[in-house]
Formats: C-alpha cells, sequence, structure tokens
C-alpha cells in the first residue's frame, strides 16, 4: 500500500444550476495525506470541506483535477477505493430503529466482516465511545450527543485505512469529544489515516498533526498547528476591549485585527511591557494570552472562522 | 406492520359485505396488493435514511455495491411487512381452494410484483429533495395504481376497451392472470398473453433500470 494516502491536484467542483449562477464549491484544491496522519481541513461554513471530503469519499464527481486514495484514482474507480474508505456523513443519523450495537454490527456485516470480527469490533467501538450503557436502547431514545457517537462508533469500527470524519464532534459535550479524539489517536497509531472536517479551531489543534486551511475552495495555507500559530509573528496576543479607534497607535508591535470596538494585536514577548504601557497611557484595558489558531485563522483567512 | 394492512382490510369489509362471492378474489388481490405497495414503503424509506439521516453515504462510500444496498434495503422492508401478507394468502389459499399449482403461480406472480414496485419505488425516491411530499405522493401513486384497477375484483367487471391499460400495470396484470388460473375472471388469450409477457418484462425491465439507477445515483454529479 501507498504511503501517500490521499493526494489531489487541481480538484475542482462547481455546482451548476439551471435556475441560478454555478457556484464553485473547490477552485483547484491540491493537497497531500500520508499515510497514518490526522489532518484537518479546517475552514468558515462553506469553504468547501464537506465537497472536498465528498469527492474523496467517492459519493461526489468532481468537475475536474484528479484525486487518488492510495494510488487509485477515485473519479475512475470508485469501487477500488471504498473498501479503503469509511466516512461519518455530516448530520448523519443512525437509524432510529436500531440501538446502536445492531447499528455497528449491520454496518460492519454490511462491509463484508464475518460476525465474530463484526462483534468483537463492535463491542469494542461502543466501549471506546463510551456508548456501552445505552447500547441497548433504540437510537430515536438517544441524545444528539449519544446519536452521533453512534455514528462515530459505526466509522471507527471498520478500523479502514482511510476514514472521513465530516465535523465529528459537532453537538458533543467536552467529555464527549475528548472520547471521540483520543479514539481517531487510538486508530492512527494502528496504521489508520484520518482527514476530518471542522469549524472548531481547538479541535484543530489538539487532533491534527497537520492541518489545510480552506477559503472560497482554495487552500491557503498548510502545516502544523505550532507551524501556523508562529506563522503570526508573535507569541503573545494582547487584546484591547476598546482599542479599534486606536489601532494605527499599535501597528508597530505586531499584526493588529480590528473586531467592533475591540482590537487584538500580536506581540513578542519581549515588546510586551512595551505595549502594555503605551496602551495603559491610552486609558485602554488589556488582557494577554498566548496566540491560538484563533489568531492564525484570522492572520491567513482575514475574518474569522465563525464569520458569515 | 398491522397499519401497512388498513387498505387491504377496508376493502376486504366492503366486498365481504356488498358481494360476499368476491371474498376469494379480493383476498388475493390483497395479497398482490401488499407486494405492490412493498415500493411505496421502499420509496419512504429509501428518501428518508438518505434525506434525514444521510447513513445512505455510510453506505455507498463503503464496498457493499449500490444495488446491494438498493437490494438490501427492499429485502429488509419486504421482510417487515411480509408476516401479515402471508397471514393473508394462507387465508385466500383457504378459502378459494388453491391447489399447489395455484399457490406456486400466486408466489411468483407477487414477486414479479414486489420487484417492480421495489424498483419503481427506489428509483423514485432519488428524485426528492425533501420529505414533505414524499409521504402524500408514494400513498397516493400506489393506492390508485393498486386499488382502481382490477385487484380487488375480477377482470370481467372492467370496461374491455381500457382493459389493455390495467393489463400493463404489475398487480392488475398478476390479479388478472390468478383470477383466469382459477375460473374467476375469463381474458382472452391475448389479454392473458399481454399480462403475462407486460409483467416479465416489466418486472426484468424495472430491476435492470433500478440496479443502473442506483450505481448512477451513488454518486452525485
Amino acid at each position: 500500500m501507498s504511503d501517500l494516502a490521499l493526494r489531489s491536484r487541481d480538484l475542482r467542483k462547481v455546482y451548476a444550476s439551471k435556475s441560478a449562477n454555478p457556484v464553485t464549491a473547490l477552485a483547484g484544491v491540491s493537497l497531500e495525506v500520508q499515510r497514518g496522519e490526522r489532518v484537518a481541513l479546517l475552514g468558515r461554513n462553506g469553504a468547501g470541506k464537506t465537497t472536498f471530503l465528498r469527492i474523496a469519499s467517492t459519493l461526489l464527481r468532481p468537475t475536474s483535477g484528479s484525486i487518488q486514495v492510495f494510488d487509485v484514482e477515485v473519479d475512475r474507480h470508485p469501487d477500488k477505493v471504498r473498501p479503503y474508505i469509511a466516512v461519518v456523513p455530516q448530520e448523519g443519523k443512525p437509524f432510529f430503529h436500531l440501538t446502536p450495537r445492531e447499528q455497528v454490527y449491520t454496518y460492519l456485516r454490511a462491509r463484508g466482516l464475518t460476525r465474530e470480527t463484526a462483534k468483537a469490533r463492535t463491542e469494542g467501538s461502543l466501549e471506546r465511545m463510551g456508548l456501552t450503557e445505552f447500547a441497548d436502547r433504540l437510537s430515536i431514545t438517544l441524545s444528539g450527543g449519544q446519536r452521533q457517537r453512534a455514528m462515530v462508533a459505526t466509522v471507527i469500527a471498520t478500523e479502514a485505512p482511510l476514514l472521513f470524519l465530516d465535523e465529528p464532534t459537532i453537538g458533543l459535550d467536552p467529555f464527549a469529544r475528548r472520547a471521540v479524539w483520543d479514539s481517531l489517536r487510538d486508530l492512527t497509531r494502528r496504521g489508520s489515516t484520518i482527514v476530518l472536517t471542522t469549524h472548531y479551531l481547538d479541535e484543530a489543534d489538539a487532533l491534527s498533526q497537520r492541518l489545510y486551511i480552506i477559503e472560497r475552495g482554495h487552500v491557503l495555507v498548510s502545516g502544523t498547528a505550532e507551524e501556523l500559530k508562529r506563522s503570526v509573528g508573535g507569541t503573545l496576543k494582547v487584546f484591547l476591549p476598546q482599542g479599534a479607534p486606536s489601532v494605527d497607535r499599535f501597528r508597530g508591535f505586531g499584526s493588529c485585527v480590528t473586531d467592533g470596538e475591540g482590537l487584538t494585536v500580536i506581540v513578542a514577548p519581549e515588546r510586551l511591557s512595551e505595549l502594555m504601557t503605551g496602551a495603559l497611557g491610552l486609558g485602554l484595558t488589556a488582557t494577554v494570552g498566548p496566540v491560538t489558531l484563533e489568531e492564525a485563522f484570522l492572520n491567513v483567512v482575514g475574518r474569522s472562522i465563525d464569520e458569515d | 406492520m398491522a397499519t401497512s394492512m388498513v387498505v387491504q382490510g377496508v376493502l376486504l369489509v366492503f366486498v365481504w359485505i356488498l358481494n360476499p362471492g368476491l371474498i376469494g378474489v379480493a383476498l388475493l388481490g390483497a395479497v398482490l396488493f401488499s407486494m405492490f405497495t412493498m415500493g411505496q414503503r421502499v420509496l419512504n424509506e429509501a428518501a428518508y435514511i438518505r434525506i434525514d439521516h444521510k447513513v445512505n453515504e455510510l453506505y455507498l462510500a463503503s464496498p457493499l455495491t449500490a444495488e446491494g444496498y438498493f437490494l438490501g434495503m427492499s429485502a429488509g422492508v419486504l421482510l417487515v411487512y411480509l408476516p401479515p401478507v402471508v397471514i393473508v394468502g394462507a387465508l385466500a389459499a383457504v378459502v378459494v381452494h388453491l391447489s399447489v399449482a395455484e399457490v406456486g403461480l400466486l408466489l411468483a406472480l407477487a414477486a414479479a410484483v414486489w420487484l417492480s414496485a421495489a424498483s419503481i419505488g427506489y428509483v423514485f425516491s432519488t428524485a426528492f429533495r425533501d420529505m414533505r411530499a414524499i409521504w402524500a405522493y408514494s400513498s397516493l401513486f400506489f393506492n390508485v395504481f393498486g386499488v382502481l384497477p382490477p385487484v380487488f375484483y375480477p377482470l370481467d367487471l372492467f370496461p374491455t376497451a381500457l382493459r389493455p391499460i390495467v393489463l400493463l400495470m404489475p398487480p392488475s396484470a398478476a390479479a388478472a392472470i390468478l383470477q383466469s388460473a382459477i375460473g374467476a375472471a375469463h381474458p382472452t388469450h391475448g389479454e392473458l398473453l399481454l399480462a403475462a409477457v407486460g409483467l416479465v418484462v416489466e418486472a426484468i425491465g424495472l430491476f435492470a433500470f433500478a440496479v443502473y439507477w442506483a450505481r448512477r445515483t451513488a454518486r452525485e454529479r
């Protein structure tokens, strides 16, 4: 099996419509994912993450460009790709009239696993997702978070070489999110490759070994979370809640981003004291913290990940 | 499961009250109608899973083939809704005194109707983009084409000029063949041939098209 789990070259997708103008969802996405990596596609809603994932997982045909999974052309040979992949669809829900145990087991059997293997993997997966207690309850009676965990459990039980997860922790509480993260880390330790989309910056930071920031169908930047944070130009951020009108006074300290009345300044530690003195001199209050992916995202995209 | 027999049950009661002599024909019709409405259930289920649950993506992006998904879902629906149909079928066999050969014919015709209906249901399910219209339209389609033609009543009561139309519909074609076999209707050789050939061609043709369509729609464009 190739060391390259996924590779796309100039991948484009244009949604044609009879009643409206065509929408370009992907405008030439090129990226690579090594076998055993956990990679996050980070972007705002509508950035093209889900479209990319649907093309990679054989569910959608690209308009042009190429994409390969373990060196197999996805568009030309989807049947050869499918045994290698499993996908958690965005906002997917388990069958309401199946229990999580039945849902996982049935899916594994449909993928061709033997009864024994399917049974063992079902139990393991339910346990990892903290679903053992609810394993025999109909999915319709489960909470939204439990249903989402059942979907993730269904897919991680496959132990497929390449897993696609589209917003896998949406709607989960912090405990459940960590359970999902731990399971995904465990899977990559055992050789699986994970490609997930998310618009949770903390998730991309905590979980991905590498990430791609996607905006309007383009890959803007890729690297590790640390590399992206370093690219901002400092390791500290100073937030001045009423600082926006005075932005010109702070431009010399590092990159400045205004958000309404507020101003965020990225600054190197050795210049923090000078900046704080200037801020206090203007009668401004300030809070100081480490640079996070949020600033890196703002720096790269030019707007917040939550902004429509 | 029991609610799936409401229409058949109501019609059987009406036939029992209005003309008890036709109850055998109506019971056989209820079996064929039930197999036809399996298509409605496949349509509802396939659309619901795709639009509301999106679990179809789980299966379509897996080693399971698209036709395997279609057949698996159709067979699952059949298994769930079959028990009351078997009971009605057994009742019909007793009331009409079906021979072994006639039971075999009933099974073959029921299978052909199911294959046609499941294929129609799956193909139509892919046309819907939201759930609002599905329940009403699917119910209307399958009930109208399963109740108005001579399925619950003998073909002889249906206008001769319009028979070629109903003999090209799977449930009424199957009913005409069965009614002819038990002597409850007297179609001409031409009508019988039309019903038999039409049913076989439709079952095979619709199934082949559904398999093609399942493969085609497994990947959006």
